[in-house]
């Protein structure tokens, strides 16, 4: 079987949505320009690529009629290779990995760019229609619940203090800013060009300030009852980013630079109103396909959507907290929901790269009641 | 003379600033120097701040947020070249007179040749701020004293030398009058004009008699208040507002410049309690407090303070005989056989002599000075207004009684009134014994002029219909608070009859304070009181009719509100062809506030509005989400800027800036519309359904979790949401306009039913606030 390994990772800078730099930037110009970056970088021919796949989770508006062929035009990518707009909410550039590496086990494609964007200023979350069945509103609620309360639900029945919720944020920005000020993120950012020529090249979302007293003041923001606010879930946010993904022959063949090979992946269903815990699942199954055991991972990202389902997901695999997120997570980071995918995996593979590792994992939790997972092994 | 284009400000304190933003509400770009901030690296930090802080303020200098971009920040040492291309230069400083000269030097070299400069000055007379100017500057100097705050506050004293140039001077007032929408009022070149002269007199009468008579300061504001039609601050509590420390301000030009028998020296007599005030901070509502204050050591109690003493105890509610026994006869109150009508007759005594005194001194014209205390301090009536109410002969005798010296234009009027309508034309007492028209300014066509000449052509005990002539009609609501009953669409329904023989087109206006505040809520809950579902059925099915034969009427309909249009009242402009809106309109569909949705075609116009004119993404659910939002939490626009923003205005709907100019602008639009008119082609709305229902009940699920939707508030929204998305409606099936209506009428009926509302609709009515259930 053919193996998959990333060859190269970009991303946008992530801005809060609204009132940061890339407000002002549509999505489709946004991955574009991160995408042709990133196959300029590679030294990939693009003529070899075989396809585009791009996660977004609300593709619709700027962000609709496949936007991943329209990208591709943008990119100036060669009109040869294929395109296809991927959704499964927070999971959807994650899969564009799967996709491609299932392409590449049955020999149907050797090079793909694996990418996801997202502009949460630009296209709401639940779209400009939001049009649930009335039918299942009533007979499964729980269907369409919004992610804040799921996160109040884990919460809850895990029995997650404010407290613990506030010093994972805490330590979120830390390392984020930490890693920030170490030049860390240097590789792996595209500065963005916005219409109006300036160049947004610096992370918006991470508050280095961010104190236990601060976020303490918050009031709750889903609950008037509840234990989650708005400093303990992620930002609204706008980003992109992509990955090179191809076969190990043909990597090796045109000497690209493989950072990591993919091991195993997974998803996994769990029930909606506690959505956060999607990871579990999922890795699970991972873990067992890569025959090997938590023990075995040397680092992680798990998405950080909100400080309550990080908690209990990290609790309930058994990782060490120690080896997750360790350059900062999505609640210091941002969440471009359908980027995110394609971050933590590009992320956890440099990653495995500069700790020297052996096995790595990226997961994440999904809404509508999902994880995914992808087990990564260094070359 | 070129027409003013863009306006200078200089001086970007309180009034400068807001000047500028006022400016800028006109659509006029504006230049906001103010001097170099010390300690600050932005060396236009002053100005900059200023804008950013009225961004912030309530209530809004701003119209709207768009207005702040038109203006230009700087300071006078980099950047007093801006002023070289704007048409306009307002001096606003310090009150110091080399500061003005210093100012003024400058700017000769730098305005353009026919640019007018005003001072905003309160108090230096003219003839002091141009010594040592150059003949042509002089030309084009002159006076023009807005009030605080520039925005609300419609009065602007002129004042001009014998240099002035008249095209000058004009030029300024014209701008100010259309496109600020200010009343001008020409004052002679006397220290204080009038606003402050006679305004400052008054405050600081009431403040010495109030402590010589032991008056407390709530006595004092609820005597010298409410019942001579002064705003319910009264005294103390306007003092507060505008700060203690501007009357010693004002006092030392007032007092060096008057000639030492005018009685104004009287008044402005140091008052300990006061100085020992400012001291400590206590200089009003942008200090630590005055009068009143809120004590937050003590959970915000509301606290006033003793006169006597000093020391700030809890305020209180007083009694008043005086007041309660008068009813609304100014004369018996002023005649109460108590300290507080002594206290009345005495404070309202000297000020309405004063006023007296200063015909001829600081304007010829009685009515300019009554003009300018109505304006400038939201008096009801002006003082010889007032003095009219009291009869002169009485004011009089009262006034030898106490030794008070009569002046002599009061004596003048001792067998007469003041004012007189002769022929339908009101006319004032001059200095020559002789009356006068009131004259309005040029364009101006007021109602209450139309109807001290004329009788209406249709009235009953809610409205009237008046013909305001080149076949336009106008109908006027004359309820209190111009609520709308049955009586009130009995009277519609005739009048889109009778326009139809009789008119062209029709005008929706009145000179109320508020435009309407909606459907009578009191006759309204007296009938869910009872039962009387029938009643209820009829005024709201009712009103759905009038307003659509308002809407399909074969002749134009332009509604001319100003002040608040609320509800029903926000209806009926919906209803109409378009609007000529004052500036100052407060609109929009409250009714969930009493547990009510709007029911007289409100949902289906703001869901016709925002499919059509919203400029949003395509689907059904856009603009129901859009009309969902701006419904269910009552939004109330700010200004008619707003309103247009939030569609309760068209795009294409006027805008007018003076009150006394609304009447004669809508009925121009009007007669603009009438050559082809035809009436609009119903429309049809393409609406989501049950989908749409189960999207807004979510979010309104999670407002209700994040405890800011209330029990009761999920039911209303709910029915809210039920119509807004169309009931049972599909989008291969779209709705007619009567379809949604019935929605709206099913809807609000089920809602009136509801206990919940009821006790909504008495709490309102009870104490003005809306409960929350």
């Amino acid at each position: 079987m053919n193996r998959a390994v990333i060859a190269a990772y970009a991303r946008s800078p992530f801005t809060p949505a609204k009132k940061g730099e890339l407000a002002s930037v549509r999505p489709d110009d946004l991955a574009a320009q991160v995408i042709a970056a990133l196959v300029k970088n590679s030294k990939v021919n693009p003529a070899d690529l075989e396809d585009l796949l791009l996660g977004c989770a609300f593709p619709e508006g700027e962000q609709g009629l496949n936007v991943a062929r329209m990208i591709s035009f943008i990119a100036g990518l060669p009109i040869s290779l294929g395109a296809a707009t991927i959704n499964r909410y927070c999971g959807s550039s994650m899969t564009a990995v799967h996709v491609a590496a299932g392409a590449i086990a049955m020999g149907a494609g050797d090079a793909f760019i694996c990418a996801g964007v997202e502009s949460m200023t630009r296209v709401p979350m639940m779209g400009f229609n939001p049009m649930p069945n009335p039918d299942l509103v009533k007979t499964n609620p729980a269907a369409y619940m919004p992610m804040g309360d799921t996160a109040e639900n884990v919460a809850a029945r895990w029995k997650l203090s404010r407290l613990e919720q506030e010093q994972f944020a805490v330590e979120s920005h830390r390392r984020a800013a930490a890693a920030r000020a170490a030049g860390k993120f240097k590789d792996e950012i595209i500065a963005i060009t916005t219409k109006k020529g300036v160049v947004v090249s610096e992370d918006g979302c991470i508050r280095a300030d961010t104190t236990l007293e601060g976020l303490a003041a918050l009031k709750p923001a889903f609950s008037a009852t509840g234990v989650v606010t708005a400093g303990t879930s992620s930002p609204l946010t706008d980003g992109a980013a992509a990955l090179l993904v191809c076969s190990e022959s043909y990597a090796k063949k045109h000497k690209l630079n493989m950072i990591a090979a993919i091991k195993s992946v997974a998803v996994a269903g769990c029930a909606p109103d506690i959505m956060g815990i999607g990871p579990v699942g999922a890795t699970k199954k991972a873990l067992a396909r890569a025959g090997i055991t938590v023990a075995q991972l040397d680092v992680t990202e798990l998405n950080e959507a909100f400080s309550s389902q990080g908690l209990v997901s990290m609790r309930e695999i058994g990782l060490d907290a120690a080896k997750v997120n360790i350059d900062g997570g999505a609640i210091a980071l941002g969440h471009p929901l359908g980027a995110t995918g394609a971050r933590i995996v590009g992320k956890v593979a440099s990653l495995l790269v500069r700790e020297k590792g052996k096995y790595a994992l990226a997961t994440q939790c999904i809404g509508g009641g999902q994880g995914i997972a992808t087990v990564l092994e260094a070359i | 003379m070129s027409p003013i284009r863009k306006v200078a400000v200089i001086g970007a304190g309180v009034m400068g600033a807001g000047i500028a933003a006022h400016v800028a509400n006109a659509g006029v770009p504006v230049v906001l120097l103010d001097i170099v901030a010390k300690d600050n690296s932005n060396r236009s930090a002053i100005a900059e701040g200023a804008v950013e802080k009225m961004l912030k303020q309530e209530p809004a200098p701003f119209m709207s947020k768009g207005a702040a971009k038109l203006i230009t920040t700087g300071n006078t040492e980099d950047h007093l070249d801006l002023v070289k291309d704007c048409d306009w230069i307002i001096e606003a400083v310090l009150e110091r007179l080399d500061v003005k000269h210093a100012l003024y030097a400058k700017l000769e070299g730098l305005r353009k040749a026919d640019t007018v400069v005003s001072s905003n000055t309160s108090t230096i007379p003219l003839a002091e701020l141009t010594k040592g100017a150059s003949e042509d500057f002089a030309k084009h100097f002159m006076i023009a004293h807005f009030f605080n705050p520039p925005r609300y506050m419609r009065l602007l004293e002129v004042v001009k030398s014998d240099k002035t140039l008249a095209t000058a001077y004009e030029n300024v007032c014209r701008f100010a009058d259309i496109k600020l929408g200010k009343s001008i009022v020409p004052c002679n070149d006397r220290p204080g004009f009038i606003g402050n002269r006679l305004g400052v007199y008054w405050l600081q009468t009431a403040v010495l008699e109030a402590m010589a008579a032991g008056i407390t300061v709530e006595e004092a504001d609820a005597i010298i208040g409410r019942p001579m039609g002064i705003p319910k601050t009264g005294v103390f509590g306007l003092i507060d507002l505008v700060g203690l420390d501007l009357m010693p301000h004002i006092n030392v030009s007032m007092t060096a410049l008057l000639a030492k028998d005018d009685s104004y020296h009287a008044s402005a007599k140091p008052m300990p309690l006061i100085s020992k005030m400012i001291a400590e901070g206590y200089t009003g509502r942008k200090g630590k407090g005055g009068f009143y204050r809120l004590n937050r050591d003590k959970g915000k109690a509301k606290e006033a303070i003793d006169l006597m003493t000093g020391e700030y105890r809890p305020q209180l509610r007083p009694q008043i005989d005086a007041i309660d026994e008068s009813g609304r006869s100014l004369k018996k109150l002023l005649s109460h056989d108590s300290k507080h009508g002594a206290y009345a007759a005495k404070v309202m005594g000297l000020t309405l002599a004063y006023a007296s005194s200063l015909v001829g001194e600081v304007s010829d014209q009685a009515d300019a000075i009554d003009e300018a205390m109505r304006l400038g301090y939201n008096w009801k009536f002006g003082p010889f207004e007032l003095i009219d109410q009291l009869g002169s002969a009485w004011l009089i005798e009262k006034l030898q009684k106490a030794g008070v010296a009569v002046p002599k234009f009061l004596s003048l009027a001792s067998s007469k009134t003041i004012y007189r309508v002769e022929n339908g034309q009101r006319q004032v007492l001059g200095l020559d014994g002789a009356y006068h028209d009131v004259k309005r300014a040029d364009g101006v066509l007021m109602l209450e002029d139309i109807k001290r000449r004329s009788e209406p052509v249709l009235k009953n005990g809610s409205a009237a219909v008046w013909d305001i002539g080149d076949g336009v009609a106008c109908l006027e609501f004359t309820s209190k608070m111009n609520s709308l009953d049955n009586d009130s669409m009995a009277l519609i329904s005739k009048a889109v009859k009778l326009v139809q023989k009789q008119f062209k087109a029709l005008v929706i206006y009145n000179e109320g304070s508020h435009f309407s505040a909606g459907a009578n809520l009191g006759l309204a809950a007296f009938a869910a009181n009872i039962a009387a579902w029938g009643e209820i059925e009829n005024l709201v099915s009712g009103g759905q009719q009038t307003y659509m034969a308002l809407r399909y009427a074969p002749f134009p309909v332009v509604a001319a509100p100003s002040g608040m249009a609320l509800g029903g009242g926000c209806e009926i402009v919906l209803a109409s062809d378009a609007v000529q809106a004052h500036a100052e309109t407060y609109i929009g569909l409250v009714e969930v506030g009493v547990g009510l949705i709007p029911g007289w075609g409100g949902c289906k116009e703001m869901l016709r509005r925002w499919t059509t004119l919203g400029n949003l993404p395509k689907g059904p659910m856009p603009a129901v989400i859009k009309a969902f939002e701006i419904i269910s939490v009552a939004t109330v626009a700010k200004s008619a800027a707003e309103a247009k923003e939030l569609l309760f205005l068209k795009p294409d709907d006027g805008i007018t800036m003076n009150r006394y100019r609304l009447l004669a602008d809508a009925k121009a639009k009007a007669l603009s519309l009438v050559d082809g008119y035809k009436p609009p082609e119903p429309p049809t709305f393409t609406l989501p359904g049950p989908t749409g229902r189960a999207a807004l009940d979510m979010a309104v699920q999670g407002f209700y979790r994040a405890g800011k939707a209330t029990d009761y508030d999920l039911v209303v929204l709910g029915k809210l949401a039920e119509v807004l998305s169309g009931g049972d409606a599909d989008v291969i099936k779209p709705l007619t306009e009567n379809e949604v209506l019935k929605l709206e009428f099913d809807h609000f009926m089920t809602l009136v039913r509801d206990d919940r509302t009821l006790a909504r609709i008495t709490t309102m009515l009870e104490t003005g606030k809306p409960l929350r259930n």
